[in-house]
């Protein structure tokens, strides 16, 4: 496989463009919004406790996993209770360069794609690998299982076919659903390594981390 | 000309010390010394006639300042004069003390450790015109005078179990060991094995090596101290300190400093509340005898004070050789010694280091003797000396009782288990789990048959008029978080059931949150088996530590107990043991005489009565400090009892739980060969704070966990609360040596 | 003051809980997670809370506070049979009515092995296997032998036995022995698994059958200490993975076959046996317990279930209480709330026979793969003889969430006798419409004509 470099160039444009990512922050559970700890138009850092919601007399401080600005604050929300997912506050979140790679390596590498809505996780032996060797170098065989799915209460393993393949990216949190036909893993074959590391290598050089 | 050079120089150097020692404010000494700086630096420039008439003026300014700086030392200073690079090191002491020595592991900086030095060397002595020679193994910290590779005589457990290994080879060969300590405290890694496991290490060996060892303390900075110190006879410098603690680390424990230095008047104020002069440790009993040094310190070339050392190195060797004989040869030597400034040329008296199995038999029980002896004075309650006596009448009586008992029954029982092995081949399998233990085969053929508390909720306890324990925690309608929700996805957990049925262990991740120790009591052991014995026995304040008093006041008022140690019988599924166990609530679980005097009559009485040991520690954070080096010699005291307890045949396990750190965990504790720890313990010598303090290197958060501790080789297994008592009653069948009741 | 209704479920049995509560006047309030917005439960509600999973008391409970619920229905699944919710419920500082069993029924019977215990010492009979937890290997072979034993007397021909973790349950952590020299390297295999997945090390090992069917006895208490049954009903047709598909009512049909021992007399031993148990436990609600009846007539006791069941509504069917029709969740919910029954077994009457058909997106052909896609088209006939229970809406289509059961809808028929019952239902498959498609965009199956194949098979022991 070839890498397109036009391709990533335009990728690498609209995102000049569009620097930011907004992330809807959610109740994750009901209960009542005991106070804010960010205020509109607040710089937050991940770990940074934006806000605490009391159930069951357990308050629990729910935290930003990003940094970016605090938008659209429900401030009529205090001291109400709330449902479960309700939204309660934006955070545009500027692209960082780990983020970038992120979107050009989609792009980049052969991705493989949720099949269903539903929980995944590396098999066994591919997390002992990726433990042992990190992504980027942890080689999967043909036949190999890659994945298990859990899905309509079922573990379904998925397979690698194909050539053997480098895991060089993972997409997904195994804590999460993931949505039919999001990225979870990105995989080349070994020859493709150094070029990709090139592609990132440029990447790092032409957007500098803040 | 030159002379004048040389007295100059030698009377600014004199100037220079007398100021770090006092400080820069002392008698204008700082003005004293840029004047003599000044001549120094112009010497050439000015006229020499001139300065030689100043001299005498600044020669008796100088002795003047230098008497009344002796007169005037407080306890901070003379740590000064410890810390300065111009006192003298043990590498001096093997150039002016010893006749020859060979380095051994190691030479300077190419070593495996080099803040450890081990000599094999020789010291000589004259009777009459004869000249005999000693062989010695020397073993000691090596300061140095400033090279940073040395790290202040801060050894590693490499360092340690370098002085182990040669401690070793000294009984092999049967000479005996010069202990030197010059230390500020162990380096504080947990790199392996740990540094509290090698000197628990360290100690265990020298509670029972059988060769005389005599130490000498210049510089004893706690725990690091005992890895070398556990001798049959402990000198020390008339200038050295020896204490639990350095005065700016307990200052910024009693300031409760979380970073930065503590006050210098504090500091001074602690030094002077440790204790830890070689009067005070005198005084205390914590060290034999003083070996005098110059009012302000012996420094690298007083000589003098070498040939002093070699006299008392000597005598105490002697005098340890001795104590193994007669008494009458040992008193009349006693008695030859001169105690003039003059060392005598000729020692008058030939001395054989060598012993027979006899003596060093007697060596060990004299040494048994010394330290199960050492500080005992200070033990409060009702515990008098008389009561001593009678309790050891008692414990003939008792062993006498148990023998017999056991030596009828154990015939038969014997004959029972074999039976039992027979039909099942694999004896340990038949155990079950707590949640529905000890229905073993075992258990019903020994007719044992005991109906085993379920651990029970809080909510059964309102139904049930049975007296059952519910943890206070458990009492509130209300949930909480576990710590690993985020990574592990755990489920807010409602209290009643967390500190009820699931012990305080998420039952998704298996995270373990912190238990009263009321609960341990009540979950570990059979219930209603409990016998508390001497809880009399207090924590008292032996060194009139300002303010002290009121904080033990206050601890037992919270606690309503004496002490941070609970000794006492009990049974796990039957199995009787003797439990020593160390609480957070008093004082942190800290230990002091009153626990370490605890511990070593449990660890008899579990002895004589053939029962199993446990040592439960629910947290301990080390030795007490307000109670200075009577506090630290609980390490070589316990750990003797501990091993005199494990050389008869029993079975010592220690289970740790919480925080369980520095000196016990470097001792009693961490001497016995059955360690386990549950899930939620930070285990190891040091926190976080004091290793990048001494180290400069932060720590990573998981550095004293459980599973750290087990992979350096601490302790033997990560047990989870839940299954705590089962894998304890698996222990009491599996473990251990064959003088147990039931063996 | 008028009581208030937590549902703490969704789906089908929300929805009829639902009409209970307004058949008895009752308020109730509906929680629902973000993948079921759509389930007619959640459109036909007018109080509704969204949360984040059901499975979680935190949720139920906080909802429950603040809509100033006096009760909470678990439905079944989720947190029907946790006797810790059902503790946490009444025993909190803000106590609930649990519409269920006492909590201490649900811990002392919701263990298989406790029920096999005390049916063993009220001499009612279980399959032979062990009532405590094996955790060593000498144990567990000295019992799998005396149970091959057993199994030859008893004439198996190819006897077998089970190994289980003893926490498990679901068709999980279970293995199957044929013979003695397997028992050590299985059991070791089953308890390491146990200990993984559950916690616990406990195993047990029971005798299998080779061939039975699988009967109930619904039951019905409350406090006042009175207990009735309305009959029995037939489950014994099960997807692989042990999952309930066809059910009737009554358990055994003279009339439409016969059998080599006499059904009458198995119904009324399993159903006494039922009610001594339940007497003896004190159970005050519904309640099922479960039988496994072998082609000689032997009947063995296997497990109860302290909950109401999705077939419950067959054996209402049949049932009449004064003439009256049957509803099992309203009596349910009215046990709970404290009032007596108001009629006694003698007042109860059963009459036809009634199947459930499970309609479930399932490819039965890969063995019976659960499935997810978007359902385009659903139509279903109206007859008085015919009772669909679904959440699924029939105005929009409606995607299947992925984190549950695919379960669609439940389609049961009634008839004067079987035949006619079975004629009735094949009709009711018929003319059903489902059409969907999944997210690969294939067409969507179900299990339609897989229940059709099946209804050849009621009523017979497996071949």
């Amino acid at each position: 496989m070839g890498i397109d470099h036009r391709k990533i160039n335009r990728l690498l444009q609209k995102l000049r463009s569009h620097p930011y990512c907004v992330y809807a922050i959610e109740t994750p559970h009901t209960g009542y919004l005991r106070s804010f700890r960010v205020k509109e138009g607040s710089e937050v850092q991940p770990g940074e406790i934006l806000f605490l919601l009391e159930r069951e007399r357990n308050l629990k401080p729910v935290k930003s996993r990003v940094s970016g600005r605090v938008q659209r604050l429900r401030q009529d929300l205090l001291d109400r209770f709330v449902e479960a997912g309700e939204p309660i506050l934006e955070i545009w979140h500027p692209l960082s360069q780990e983020e970038v790679i992120s979107e050009i390596l989609q792009e980049a590498l052969q991705v493989l794609r949720a099949p269903e809505t539903a929980r995944y996780l590396p098999s066994p032996e591919i997390e002992a690998r990726l433990r042992k060797d990190g992504p980027g170098k942890a080689l999967v065989h043909p036949g190999e299982d890659l994945l298990i799915m859990t899905f309509m209460k079922r573990e379904t393993p998925i397979r690698h076919e194909g050539p053997p393949a480098v895991i060089y990216r993972i997409f997904f949190d195994p804590q999460e659903v993931v949505p039919a036909g999001n990225p979870l893993l990105g995989l080349c074959s070994p020859e493709e390594v150094p070029y990709i590391d090139r592609v990132l290598a440029r990447i790092r050089e032409e957007w500098p981390e803040q | 000309m030159s002379e004048i050079y040389r007295e100059l120089t030698d009377l600014w150097e004199r100037a220079v010390y007398l100021r770090d020692i006092k400080g820069e404010d002392w008698e204008n000494i700082s003005e004293l010394v840029k004047v003599l700086e000044d001549l120094r630096r112009d010497f050439y420039e000015r006229p020499s006639a001139d300065l030689e008439k100043r001299l005498p003026g600044f020669r008796s300014r100088i002795l003047e300042l230098e008497d009344l700086a002796a007169r005037t030392l407080t306890p901070y200073e003379v740590v000064r004069i410890v810390r300065h690079p111009q006192r003298f090191t043990l590498l001096d002491i093997l150039e002016n003390v010893y006749d020859r020595y060979t380095e051994l592991g190691g030479e300077g900086e190419i070593n495996i450790d080099p803040a450890v030095v081990v000599a094999r060397a020789m010291i000589s002595r004259r009777v009459g015109d004869k000249v005999y020679l000693h062989q010695v193994m020397v073993i000691g910290h090596e300061k140095g005078h400033g090279e940073e590779f040395r790290e202040g005589g801060s050894a590693k457990p490499w360092g340690n179990e370098k002085a182990l290994r040669y401690m070793k080879i000294a009984e092999t060969e049967g000479i005996p060991i010069h202990f030197y300590i010059f230390t500020p405290g162990a380096y504080p890694i947990e790199d392996y094995p740990g540094a509290a496991q090698q000197i628990a290490r360290n100690l265990y060996t020298m509670a029972k090596l059988k060769v005389p060892m005599v130490a000498f303390i210049s510089e004893g900075g706690s725990g690091g101290a005992e890895a070398i110190g556990l001798a049959d006879m402990r000198l020390m410098a008339s200038r050295g300190y020896y204490s639990v603690i350095s005065p700016e680390g307990a200052a910024a424990i009693e300031a409760k400093l979380k970073s930065g230095r503590p006050p210098r008047e504090l500091v001074e104020r602690c030094a002077r509340n440790l204790r830890l002069t070689a009067e005070d440790n005198l005084r205390l009993g914590t060290i034999d005898r003083i070996v005098p040094e110059p009012p302000l310190g012996a420094r690298r070339r007083d000589y003098a004070f070498f040939r002093r050392l070699r006299y008392e190195m000597i005598r105490a060797t002697d005098e340890v050789v001795l104590q193994t004989r007669s008494l009458r040869t040992f008193r009349k030597y006693v008695l030859s010694r001169r105690n003039g400034s003059e060392v005598p040329e000729d020692f008058g008296i030939y001395v054989n280091w060598e012993l027979s199995e006899d003596e060093k038999e007697i060596l060990l029980e004299n040494r048994s003797r010394k330290y199960r002896e050492m500080s005992r004075w200070a033990i409060c309650g009702r515990v008098s000396r008389l009561q001593s006596y009678l309790e050891k009448g008692q414990d003939l009586g008792t062993r006498m009782f148990h023998g017999l008992r056991h030596g009828i029954f154990r015939q038969s029982q014997k004959a029972l288990r074999r039976m039992f092995e027979e039909f099942t081949q694999e004896g340990s399998a038949f155990l079950k789990p707590v949640t529905d233990p000890v229905k073993t085969v075992y258990n019903l053929v020994a007719g044992r048959k005991k109906k085993v508390p379920r651990i029970v909720s809080p909510i059964e306890r309102i139904e049930e008029p049975e007296d059952i324990y519910v943890s206070p925690l458990a009492l509130e309608d209300r949930t909480v978080t576990c710590p690993n929700a985020e990574t592990h996805g755990c489920p807010d957990l409602w209290v009643p059931d967390l500190y009820g049925e699931f012990c305080g262990v998420c039952p998704n991740c298996g995270h373990h949150f912190p238990l009263e120790y009321q609960w341990y009591l009540n979950n570990i052991f059979d219930r209603g088996s409990i016998r508390e014995f001497n809880e009399e026995i207090s924590s008292g304040n032996p060194l009139n530590f300002e303010g002290y008093a009121e904080k033990l006041a206050e601890a037992r008022k919270k606690t309503g107990r004496n002490s941070a140690m609970l000794t006492f019988e009990a049974k796990i599924g039957g199995i009787s043991l003797i439990v020593a166990m160390l609480i957070a609530d008093f004082r942190q679980g800290t230990v002091g005489v009153a626990e370490g005097e605890k511990f070593i009559r449990a660890c008899d009485r579990a002895r004589v009565t053939r029962r199993p040991f446990l040592a439960l520690v629910h947290t301990t954070g080390g030795i007490r400090i307000h109670e200075g080096t009577l506090g630290v010699v609980q390490m070589p005291r316990c750990t003797l009892a501990a091993r005199e307890y494990i050389d008869s045949g029993g079975l010592y396990i220690v289970v740790y739980d919480n925080n369980s750190y520095a000196g016990p965990v470097a001792s009693f504790l961490g001497c016995s060969p059955y360690q386990f720890a549950l899930r939620s313990t930070r285990l190891g010598f040091a926190g976080p704070r004091v290793i990048l303090e001494t180290t400069g290197q932060p720590v990573p958060p998981d550095y004293h966990s459980a599973e750290n501790a087990l992979r350096r080789g601490h302790i033997q297994g990560v047990w989870d609360r839940r299954e705590l008592r089962l894998k304890l009653y698996e222990a009491l069948l599996t473990m251990g040596g064959r003088n147990l009741y039931y063996r | 003051m008028k009581e208030r209704l937590l549902i703490a479920n969704r789906g089908e049995i929300a929805l009829r809980i639902m009409e209970a509560c307004e058949e008895l006047g009752l308020d109730y309030v509906v929680v629902y997670t973000r993948a079921d917005e759509e389930s007619l439960h959640v459109r036909r509600a007018r109080r509704k809370f969204r949360i984040a999973d059901y499975r979680d008391p935190n949720e139920i409970l906080a909802v429950a506070d603040e809509a100033g619920c006096t009760a909470v229905h678990p439905g079944y699944g989720f947190l029907a049979e946790d006797f810790r919710f059902a503790r946490r419920v009444v025993k909190r500082s803000r106590p609930l009515i649990f519409v269920g069993p006492r909590w201490e029924v649900i811990r002392d019977l919701g263990s298989k092995l406790n029920v096999k215990r005390l049916a063993r010492e009220m001499g009612i009979p279980v399959i032979p296997g062990t009532t405590e937890p094996l955790y060593n290997e000498i144990e567990a072979e000295a019992k799998a032998e005396e149970l091959f034993q057993w199994l030859v007397e008893n004439g198996e021909p190819e006897p077998r036995l089970l190994i289980k973790a003893s926490a498990g349950g679901g068709g999980m952590g279970i293995e199957e022995v044929r013979e003695l020299d397997e028992v050590r390297p299985i059991f070791r295999r089953v308890r390491a698994y146990a200990k993984r997945l559950f916690g616990d090390e406990g195993v047990v090992i029971e005798a299998k059958l080779s061939c039975f069917q699988h009967l109930e006895v619904q039951l019905l208490g409350n406090q006042h200490g009175e207990l009735v049954h309305f009959g029995t009903r037939n489950c014994t047709i099960q997807s692989p993975g042990r999952q309930k598909r066809v059910e009737l009512a009554p358990g055994f049909d003279p009339a439409y076959l016969t059998y080599e021992f006499s059904p009458e007399r198995v119904l009324e031993e399993i159903v006494n046996h039922s009610l001594k148990m339940a007497e003896a436990v004190g159970y005050d609600s519904v309640g099922t317990w479960e039988w496994l009846v072998t082609p000689e007539g032997r009947a063995y006791l296997m497990e109860v279930n302290t909950r109401i069941q999705v077939e419950n509504e067959i054996s209402a069917r049949i049932s009449r209480i004064r003439k009256r029709p049957v509803n099992l969740i309203r009596e349910q919910i009215r046990m709970a709330l404290g009032e007596k029954l108001g009629y006694t077994q003698r007042d109860i009457t059963f009459q036809g026979t009634a199947i459930e058909l499970r309609l479930v997106a399932e490819d039965t052909r890969r063995n019976f793969r659960p499935l997810s896609g978007t359902i385009t088209r659903f139509q279903y006939p109206r007859y008085p003889w015919l009772t669909v229970r679904t959440h699924v809406p029939q105005d929009r289509p409606y995607t299947i969430p992925t984190e549950y059961d695919p379960n669609l809808a439940l389609l049961i028929v009634w008839g004067e006798n079987t035949p006619q019952a079975l004629e009735r239902a094949r009709r009711a498959l018929e003319e059903m419409i489902l059409e969907g498609h999944t997210s690969g965009g294939g067409p969507l199956h179900s299990n339609v004509s897989y229940l059709w194949e099946k209804l050849k098979e009621v009523y017979r022991f497996p071949v």
